[in-house]
C-alpha cells in the first residue's frame, strides 16, 4: 500500500505541488508568527540583559516595568550605592518612543540615558562607545550612520557608535546618551531617574522604591505586551487550522478520484483500515514537506518584518511532531470516502 | 478441480423507492476447465451475478459454492481471504490503478496477499509475459491501448492463481483486432485447475464456451389466437418485474395500474377503461414488467402477442 501511495503522490504531484506550496506558505506564517511573538521576549531579554545589571531599583508606580516613565530623585543612586551589598550604582533615564529629527527624517527611538563609564553603557559595535555629552549611539534599525547629526528635542547630538539587536516595544530602535543630555533634553534639566542600576543585591530600597532582578523587569516590561504576543499566538494557532484545512481540502479531493480505485483495491482483497492507512500516510507526507518548505522559507520572509524576529528552537523541533497530527486530522474528512468504499462499484463500467 | 455451483440464486435491492429484483432463482453448475458464458442484455443481472461470484455482493437468498466453499456464507477475514486468493476478477473498464505501471498494477493482490517485494514482482513479470505485454511492463494505463489494459487486467486477476476467474464483458470497450487477441486469451486460461466465468452481451463469445448460461429466459411462444381472461374485482394480472408475454386489451371492467413500493405501499400511475390497452412495452422490448396490473372490478381482458398487437394497433 505504501507503494501505491508514493506512486499515487508522483502520478499526480502537480496538485499535490500545490497544496504542499499553498501549506507551506501559511506554516511558514505560522513559523514567522512565532518568531514575532518570541521576539518581543527576546529584545527585551537582549536589551534588558545588556545594562549588566544585578539588580534594577525602580519606582514602585512602575510596577517593574523599566518603560513605564516613573521617575524619582537621583539622589536615590547615591543611597542605592551606599547600601550593603552594593558594589556599584548608577542611574539611568529610560523614555520609549522619542523623535530623533535625522535631517528632514523622522526616527522614532526608545532613549536611555546613562552614565559614562557606568552600567548601562553599550558595548558598541561600530564606532566608539558614550564618553560625553552631545554623543548619542543607535541600533543599526535606525538606519542612522556614524557621524549623523540628530537632534532630539533641542538638544544637538552626534552618532559615535552603532550597536545591534537593541530593541524595544516591537523593533523601536534604543538610542543611548549620555544621563545628563537625557536629564537635560527631556526633563529640563531636572535631576530625575527612572531607575538605578547596579553591581550586587541592595538588601533594601529608598522608601517608594523596590529592587528587582533583571530576569523581574524583564518579565513585567513584556507584560504590558501580553495582549499583542496573545494575539499573533492565536492567528499561529490560526495558521496551523489554515494549513489542516489546506491539506484536508487536497486529501478530500484525493480522496474523491480514487473511489474506484478504493473500490478496486477492496475488490483485490484490501481492507478498509489498510486504505485509510494509505490516506494518512500521503497526508502526512504532503504535510511534511510544507513544514520542510515552510521551514525553508520562513528564514527568508524575516526579513519582512520590522521588528525582531527570534524563533525558537522549539518551534522547530515541535513543527514536524505538530505537522503529522495535523496531517492524520485532515485524512479523517477521507476517511468515510476510503473505508465506505464499496468494492462491488469496481463493476461499474 | 474446481467446481462451481448457484443454486437458487435471488438479489432483491431497493433503487429509487422501488424493490428490484435482477436475479431470481437462478441455478447453473460448472466444471474445471470450463468456460463458462453468461449472456443476456443490459440490465438482466450479469455484474449482480459476477458481483456475488466475487464475493462482492450477498445474494437474499440461495446459495454459491465454489469446491467446498459456500461462498454467500462468507463475513469478515474469510471473505477478504476469498477475494485475494479464490476468485480473479477481470472488471469491464479495466480499473487499473492508473499511477501505477502495468507491473506495478499485477504486483498489488500479490502485496495484497502478503508476498514480498521481490517475489511480487518476479510472479508479475512472468504474468505480463504470459499475456504477451513484458515490453509495456513500464508503462502505466493512460500510455497502454485498451486491449493492453484488459490484458493487464487479465494478467491481476491470474496474480495469485485463483481456481475461479470471472470477467465482465471483457470485450466492451476493444476493437475486433482487441477482441480477437482477448477472447483466445480467455480460452487459454479456462483449462485444467481453472474455471472461467464470463459475462457478456457479445454473442461472439458463445463460440468459445463450454456452456452458456442465459440470464434472460426464452419467451414462450405467443398464443395463435387472442386470448380472453376473465379476473375478479382485486385479481393481479402481473406483477412488477414478471416476464412479459402478452399485450392486454380491457373489454369490460377496469384495470388498475401501479408500482409496488419497497416500503410496501402502491404508487397509482394510472387506470386503464374498456377499449384501452396496457403492458404493451414489456412485450414488445423484451422487457420485464415495470409495474402491476390488478382488476378494479370484474374483467374481461384479450390478451395478444406483440406481434398481433401491432397489426391490430398500429398499421392504421
Amino acid at each position: 500500500m505504501v507503494t501505491i501511495t508514493l506512486a499515487d503522490l508522483r502520478y499526480r504531484y502537480r496538485q499535490f505541488l500545490i497544496a504542499v506550496i499553498g501549506a507551506g506558505v501559511v506554516l511558514a506564517m505560522a513559523i514567522l508568527l512565532s518568531g514575532l511573538a518570541d521576539g518581543f521576549r527576546s529584545e527585551i531579554h537582549r536589551t534588558v540583559g545588556a545594562v549588566g545589571a544585578d539588580r534594577w531599583v525602580l519606582s514602585q508606580q512602575s510596577n517593574g516595568r523599566i518603560t513605564a516613565v516613573a521617575t524619582f530623585d537621583q539622589a536615590a543612586v547615591a543611597q542605592v550605592a551606599s547600601a550593603p551589598g552594593v558594589t556599584r550604582a548608577n542611574g539611568v533615564v529610560f523614555l520609549p518612543q522619542e523623535v530623533f529629527h535625522v535631517g528632514a527624517r523622522l526616527v522614532t527611538v526608545n532613549v536611555m540615558g546613562v552614565e559614562p563609564g557606568g552600567l548601562g553603557v553599550p558595548a558598541v559595535r561600530k564606532g566608539v562607545t558614550l564618553t560625553g555629552p552631545g554623543q548619542v549611539v543607535v541600533d543599526s534599525r535606525a538606519g542612522i550612520g556614524r557621524g549623523a547629526a540628530v537632534r532630539l528635542g533641542g538638544t544637538d547630538l552626534r552618532v559615535v557608535g552603532t550597536v545591534t539587536d537593541r530593541t524595544l516595544a516591537a523593533g523601536i530602535p534604543m538610542a543611548y546618551m549620555t544621563l545628563s543630555d537625557a536629564q537635560s533634553t527631556l526633563f529640563g534639566g531636572r535631576q530625575i531617574v527612572t531607575a538605578v542600576v547596579t553591581k550586587g543585591s541592595p538588601q533594601s530600597a529608598p522608601a517608594g522604591l523596590e529592587v528587582l532582578t533583571s530576569r523581574e523587569v524583564e518579565r513585567q516590561t513584556l507584560e504590558t505586551l501580553a495582549s499583542g504576543v496573545s494575539s499573533i499566538r492565536n492567528s499561529r494557532t490560526l495558521m496551523w487550522v489554515v494549513a489542516a484545512i489546506i491539506i484536508a481540502a487536497l486529501i478530500y479531493v484525493s480522496a474523491l478520484q480514487r473511489v474506484r480505485d478504493f473500490a478496486v483495491l477492496k475488490a483485490l482483497g484490501s481492507s478498509s483500515l489498510l486504505l485509510f492507512g494509505s490516506l494518512c500516510l500521503q497526508s502526512v507526507i504532503i504535510t511534511l514537506l510544507a513544514a520542510a518548505l515552510g521551514t525553508g522559507m520562513s528564514t527568508f520572509m524575516t526579513g519582512i518584518f520590522s521588528q525582531p524576529v527570534t524563533v525558537p528552537t522549539s518551534a522547530y523541533t515541535t513543527l514536524p511532531i505538530v505537522a503529522v497530527a495535523v496531517g492524520l486530522i485532515a485524512s479523517l474528512v477521507a476517511l468515510r470516502r476510503a473505508t465506505g468504499a464499496d468494492p462491488a462499484a469496481a463493476f461499474a463500467g | 478441480m474446481t467446481t462451481l455451483a448457484v443454486r437458487d440464486l435471488t438479489v432483491e435491492y431497493v433503487t429509487g423507492g422501488y424493490r428490484m429484483r435482477p436475479l431470481e432463482d437462478l441455478a447453473f453448475s460448472a466444471e474445471d476447465g470450463q468456460l463458462v458464458v453468461l449472456l443476456g442484455p443490459s440490465g438482466c443481472g450479469k455484474t449482480t451475478l459476477l458481483s456475488c461470484l466475487a464475493g462482492l455482493l450477498t445474494p437474499t437468498a440461495g446459495s454459491i459454492r465454489v469446491d467446498d466453499v459456500e461462498v454467500t456464507g462468507l463475513r469478515g477475514a474469510p471473505r477478504s481471504d476469498y477475494r485475494r486468493n479464490t476468485v480473479g476478477v477481470v472488471f469491464q473498464a479495466f480499473n487499473l490503478i492508473p499511477s501505477l505501471t502495468a507491473l506495478g498494477n499485477v504486483m498489488v493482490p500479490l502485496r495484497l496477499a502478503g508476498n514480498g517485494r521481490s517475489a511480487a514482482r518476479e510472479r508479475a513479470r512472468e504474468l505480463l509475459e504470459q499475456v504477451d505485454l513484458t515490453d509495456r511492463a513500464d508503462h502505466r494505463p493512460g500510455q497502454l491501448s485498451g486491449g493492453q489494459q484488459q490484458r493487464v487486467a487479465i494478467a491481476r486477476a491470474l496474480a495469485q492463481d485463483p481456481p475461479l476467474v470471472i470477467a465482465d464483458e471483457p470485450t466492451a470497450h476493444l476493437d475486433s483486432l482487441q477482441v480477437e487477441g482477448i477472447l483466445r486469451l480467455i480460452r487459454d486460461i479456462a483449462s485444467a485447475g481453472r474455471l472461467v466465468v464470463v459475462a457478456t452481451h457479445d454473442h461472439r463469445i458463445t463460440q468459445l464456451a463450454d456452456q452458456v448460461v442465459e440470464l434472460v429466459r426464452h419467451r414462450a411462444e405467443p398464443p395463435a389466437e387472442p386470448v380472453t381472461v376473465h379476473l375478479d374485482a382485486g385479481e393481479l394480472v402481473f406483477g412488477q418485474g414478471d416476464r412479459s408475454d402478452l399485450v392486454y386489451v380491457v373489454r369490460a371492467g377496469g384495470v388498475r395500474i401501479f408500482r409496488e413500493r419497497a416500503d410496501g405501499t402502491e404508487e397509482h400511475l394510472t387506470d386503464i377503461g374498456v377499449g384501452g390497452y396496457f403492458g404493451e412495452l414489456g412485450p414488445l422490448l423484451d422487457l420485464p414488467r415495470s409495474a402491476s396490473a390488478r382488476a378494479t372490478a370484474p374483467t374481461e381482458l384479450v390478451g395478444l402477442g406483440a406481434q398481433q398487437f401491432r397489426a391490430r394497433f398500429h398499421r392504421s
